[in-house]
């Protein structure tokens, strides 16, 4: 009782903030204390959200966004848990991969965006190279540390169970790791937003990124704003949805604390 | 040596061991841990082994699991040489909060062994209940270990070792942890479920009343390296029960016999 009117306590609060926020941003549009051809109001930036939407621009374009979004963001899991799994399972490959891996972590993905378009062009493929390229680290991390810290006991359950390998991977390591790696792929959620918006910039692939960056070009304010507002959306729907996500498949979870 | 090593050889009208240690020696990182072990433990026997802390009692049991591989010597299971864990030969250990999966619930957690067992998915929920019956936990079957006690935990590790169905139960001090009460609900809930079943059971505690309320023989192992430093027939009435075992002449006397066993080793 208590605990739930805090929540909706807090939920009134972070509302009043954001309404305060919009607020004054139209106050500062009407003002005219920015140019209204950099700065439109949220009044102009809806009515550019709904036109979008209603003549099927900007649903065509958000549509592919999501697209490469997801693909980048599903090959980048596969692989990444794939590749995680195999190193954080073994030891050997822990002490001998996992200092390259630092190695090459911090490395900006936009440093490889230059080698991906010589090897592959302009094109969806190199999109999709990039996004998992990008994405595909704070899983993979994950993963090497989440198959690293199994319980040893569990394992020795396992073997006096003579359970197969796959089963111990499916049964015991995966379920184990699942914590380290759901967290992974939500980190990993934002960085496949942010690199498939700048691939479309870059390569004028079908997408949010590209509408945006045409809008700027014709000093379409209102429409650049309505892509912006649209990609906040895009990232805080699908993090909200992914914690959702966890938390369903986590419920054991609770039990713990 | 040979002597030693012979003990084990099947003699006519006498059953063969159902886990044999012969001239056992296993070293690790360089210490050796166990030394010359030789033992023998009858099919339906109940073993207990007690020693001072550190001794190699775990090490003994994890041996006998198939969890470790005898430096040199050899450890038989049914006359076969133990190369690795087997399903039929179950271990309990003492720190059930990790050997439970806790994403699984308490029926979860029963299921594993059943499905390592091979059992079709409909036949399971049946056993998984009448398993859970068994050692007390009817109506748990929803809960997460987490959610659960840790007398609870314990019976539920044992619930899915009589899953595997064993021939053999191994137990690394199952009731360590537990307060004298529970401790004792479950020695009695043990003994009945090993008469039911018919395992041979090596047992290993740091309570010396309560390997003899338990044992048909208890070796008591002497530490650095580790080997066998008494060993008592324990020639006690079965069933056994808690006050009237524990008054009886034979079990004063062997535990007196132990304790002073116990004192002498740690001199
Ligand atoms: N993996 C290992 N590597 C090196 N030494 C070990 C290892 N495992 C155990 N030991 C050592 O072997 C000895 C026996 O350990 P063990 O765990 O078998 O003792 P224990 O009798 O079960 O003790 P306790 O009653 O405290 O559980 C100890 O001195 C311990 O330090
Ligand atoms: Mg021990």
């Amino acid at each position: 009782m208590n605990r739930n009117a805090t929540v909706w306590l807090w939920r009134a609060a972070s509302f009043a903030v954001a309404a305060s926020f919009i607020a004054l941003w139209q106050l500062i549009a009407n003002l005219k204390l920015v140019s209204p051809v950099f700065l439109p109001g949220p009044d102009r930036a809806w009515t550019s959200l709904v036109r979008g939407f209603s003549n099927g621009d900007l649903g065509n374009k958000l549509a592919g966004t999501l697209e490469h979004m997801a693909y980048g963001w599903l090959a980048a899991s596969i692989a990444g848990i794939a590749i995680g799994a195999i190193i954080g399972s073994s030891r050997i490959m822990r002490t001998y991969v996992a200092p390259s891996l630092e190695f090459l972590r911090p490395l900006p993905v936009s440093a490889i965006i230059p080698v991906a378009i010589a090897m592959l062009g302009l094109t969806q493929a190199m999109a999709l190279f990039v996004i998992a390229f990008g994405a595909i680290w704070p899983i993979m991390l994950a993963t090497i540390h989440g198959f690293a810290a199994v319980e040893p006991r569990l394992y020795e359950v396992a073997r006096s169970l003579q359970m197969s390998r796959l089963a111990v991977i499916f049964k015991v390591a995966l379920p184990s790791a699942s914590p380290d790696i759901l967290a992974g792929m939500r980190l990993s959620l934002t960085v496949a937003l942010i690199l498939s918006v700048v691939c479309e910039i870059l390569a004028g692939l079908d997408g949010l990124g590209h509408w945006v960056l045409l809008s700027a070009r014709a000093f379409r304010s209102a429409d650049l704003f309505a892509g912006v507002i649209l990609l906040g959306l895009t990232g805080y729907v699908t993090s909200v949805a992914m914690s959702m996500a966890e938390h369903r498949l986590l419920a054991w979870q609770a039990a713990q604390r | 040596m040979a002597n030693a090593a012979k003990r084990f050889e099947v003699i006519p009208g006498q059953p063969r061991p159902q886990i044999a240690f012969t001239d056992v020696t296993l070293q690790l990182g360089g210490k050796t841990i166990i030394e010359n072990l030789s033992l023998g433990v009858r099919p339906g026997e109940f073993l207990c082994v007690v020693g001072a802390s550190g001794c190699g009692k775990t090490t003994a049991l994890r041996l006998a699991a198939g969890l470790y591989q005898p430096t040199s010597g050899r450890v038989d299971f049914d006359g076969q040489l133990m190369l690795h864990p087997r399903r039929e030969i179950a271990i309990v250990f003492q720190d059930y909060g990790k050997a439970l999966l806790p994403w699984r619930t308490a029926a979860g957690n029963v299921s594993l062994a059943l499905e390592a067992g091979g059992m079709p998915a409909a036949e399971r929920p049946a056993r998984i209940e009448e398993l859970l019956r068994t050692v007390g936990l009817p109506g748990h079957a929803g809960k997460y270990p987490a959610e659960m006690s840790g007398g609870m935990q314990q019976r539920l590790q044992i619930a899915r070792c009589l899953a595997q169905e064993p021939k053999t139960l191994l137990m690394d001090e199952p009731f360590g942890a537990l307060d004298a009460m529970t401790r004792q609900g479950l020695q009695d809930e043990v003994l009945a479920l090993v008469a039911a079943s018919g395992a041979t059971v090596i047992f290993v505690t740091h309570d010396l009343d309560e390997a003899i309320y338990l044992g048909d023989r208890v070796i008591g192992l002497l530490p650095h390296p580790g080997r066998i430093g008494i060993e008592l027939a324990v020639n006690l009435p079965r069933p056994r029960d808690q006050l009237s075992t524990r008054e009886h002449p034979e079990f004063l006397r062997l535990r007196r016999q132990l304790f002073d066993f116990i004192k002498a080793a740690e001199q």
